[in-house]
């Protein structure tokens, strides 16, 4: 087990390395100089010189693989640098952000299963049947609806025509958990309807693949009903491989903010992202990628851990 | 010379299993059928677009704005006066050619890295694949913004954003499919034979991947026309007054109120277009692929 995880730790730092010489090689192709965008912005700095020192002071003048190793040790202390936009503190920026974004997950993977569960379970009791092909396709449904569209729809039904949910918008918990509850209801839905499709389709096929297995036929043999047999028996070893969609569910997730959060108007972290994108806010930008993708690289990196602990095989390789 | 020994030990190669029938196969399959049908119908709704649309996409009519649906304009008009059902059915012809292009070249690129990766090994292998892996785990919706952004606004750029991102679902599959037959004794014997790397990676190896490959290329332009929707939705797609769906989408938005149909009935129909793509997906891979082939059918 010690093997397995310091090969998967060294994997996941090598591709987080990887990603950050991939990020920063995209800032940096963007068009337009950052400093210049600043001067857009802050009309004093439209002065030529004011622009020259300010390169230099921004280590804009050194060669490109001297700026990314000062950009990364940077990086590593905690030092996001400033917002070309706001002058914010980057690590500030994020941090404020992040508890809305987390708290969105948490609403998301709640809707998740409690939707995709129950959908994948009927499917297998009903197998090979007209429920089968409906709560499949229903799954491949909730898989391919765009958030942005059924966001759209869900605002134009509950808040134009019902008035029962605010259309957009953010209330913090700690001023009014009511409110807040409000608020994210249709955002967490939406952002939960792709992983709820993934789930039911990881669970139906799963389980089916465990009851082709002989501790089943013993079941079945004992006289047990197929409920029975799928809950009690077939249910723990199905779950295994559904431990991988927490990690793909929490990547799915992080790209739906920047949609959601867009759509919604809740400050959290994608809809900086998407704002620092239009703006062109290379430090924004940079921070925001790296940690998402650090993030999701933890994430994956714990799914394997857990993996390798449920099921030995796993690990041999 | 090397024909001779491909004939001596020859594998069952699924190009061999033949259009129609896995045109049947798909027919026979509830779901695959379905998908196919709505993307017959989409592409026709593409192609005649000029016969179908009662009006042009971008005449402008400043005297009807935001009006709803009536008689002359089945699902009403936009902001500037155009003809709504117009412009989604001129809008299908933007997404399925972003959808079809971008994962063309995808699959271009994705098959040749996969298939250098798996036939080579070693170093090769290990430089790709964690370059694909590095790809991977940054969310594609976000890959794609920032791309795009960085390349500017523009079918093209959008088209090479989306290609950039979609490449690395195929070299993944196809270097586990090359792995799986790398070593089996047709391979070697073309080895013996005096076959080119090239000619193996190409005419014996590439062969036995392309199941696989052609399930993910049918989910990879479902995906794509979701991406390209996300970038439009978000104001990085195409410029104006090319008709897409979700630029419709962004516009419509904020009428909500007023024009409903503005923003829903573009969003339906990317809506249908992903799932059919997803639908027609399923449909092959239970066509293709024996193992997955209805599960659920050999326990009864």
């Amino acid at each position: 087990m010690k093997r397995y995880v310091a090969s998967r730790l060294l994997y996941s730092l090598i591709i987080l390395f990887l990603v950050s010489i991939l990020i920063f090689a995209l800032a940096r192709l963007m068009p337009g100089d950052p400093i210049q965008a600043a001067a857009m912005i802050n009309m004093d700095l439209a002065d030529k010189e004011i622009i020259e020192d300010l390169r230099i002071q921004f280590g804009l003048d050194q060669p490109v693989y001297i700026q990314y190793v000062v950009w990364l040790k940077d990086f590593i202390r905690g030092e996001w640098g400033t917002s070309l936009g706001s002058g914010e503190q980057v690590y500030n920026m994020f941090m404020r952000r992040l508890p809305i974004t987390l708290e969105l997950f948490a609403g998301s993977v709640f809707w998740s299963f409690i939707i995709g569960f129950p959908l994948g379970v009927i499917a297998v009791l009903k197998r090979n049947s007209w429920i089968d092909a409906l709560l499949t396709s229903t799954a491949i449904i909730g898989v391919s609806i765009p958030v942005f569209w059924e966001g759209i729809v869900l605002i134009y039904l509950f808040a134009v025509i019902l008035h029962v949910l605010p259309p957009a918008g953010y209330v913090p918990f700690s001023e009014d958990p009511w409110g807040n509850l409000r608020c994210i209801v249709m955002p967490t839905f939406v952002m939960g309807t792709h992983g709820a499709g993934l789930l039911a389709r990881y669970i139906r096929s799963s389980l089916l693949e465990v009851l082709s297995q002989d501790f089943i036929r013993t079941a079945r043999a004992k006289g047990l009903r197929e409920s029975a047999v799928l809950l009690t028996h077939a249910a723990k070893p199905a779950m295994i491989p559904v431990v991988t969609i927490i990690g793909l569910a929490w990547s799915y997730v992080v790209a739906g903010a920047f949609l959601v959060e867009y759509i919604f108007a809740i400050p959290g972290l994608g809809r900086m992202g998407v704002n620092a994108i239009f703006a062109r806010d290379f430090p924004v930008i940079q921070a925001t990628l790296v940690m998402v993708t650090a993030n999701i690289l933890l994430v994956n990196l714990l799914v394997d851990l857990i993996y390798g602990y449920l099921d030995p095989r796993v690990r041999i390789n | 010379m090397s024909d001779k020994t491909a004939n001596y030990a020859k594998p069952r190669r699924t190009s061999q299993i033949g259009l129609w029938a896995v045109l049947r196969s798909v027919m026979a399959h509830k779901i695959g059928c379905a998908g196919l049908l709505i993307i017959t119908l989409l592409l026709l709704m593409a192609i005649f677009a000029p016969l179908l649309a009662p009006y042009n996409p971008n005449d402008q009519d400043l005297y009807h704005v935001l009006e709803g649906p009536s008689k002359s304009h089945w699902l009403g008009t936009d902001d500037v006066g155009r003809d709504l059902l117009s412009r989604v059915i001129y809008g299908s012809r933007i997404s399925l050619l972003v959808g079809v292009v971008s994962t063309t070249i995808a699959a271009i690129i994705g098959v040749f890295l996969g298939l250098l990766a798996g036939y080579k090994g070693g170093w090769i292998d290990m430089i790709i694949m964690r370059i694909t892996d590095a790809f991977m785990c940054i969310p594609g919706l976000i890959l794609l913004l920032v791309m795009a952004a960085a390349l500017g606004p523009g079918m093209h750029n959008i088209i090479i954003a989306i290609a950039a991102i979609g490449w690395t679902a195929f070299a993944r599959i196809v270097r586990g499919q090359v792995l799986l037959v790398r070593e089996l004794p047709y391979v070697e014997a073309a080895h013996v034979a005096g076959a080119s790397g090239f000619r193996i990676m190409f005419k014996h190896l590439l062969p036995n991947s392309l199941a696989p490959v052609i399930v993910a290329a049918s989910i990879t332009v479902g995906g794509a026309i979701m991406l390209e929707s996300a970038a439009a939705f978000l104001g990085l797609g195409v410029q104006p007054p090319t008709p897409s769906w979700g630029k419709a989408l962004r516009i419509g938005y904020s009428y909500l109120e007023i024009v409903p149909l503005f923003s829903l009935a573009p969003g339906l129909l990317i809506t249908l277009a992903v799932m059919a793509f997803n639908f027609m997906g399923d449909g092959l891979r239970d066509a293709l692929d024996p193992r997955l082939r209805g599960e659920g059918k050999k326990i009864k």
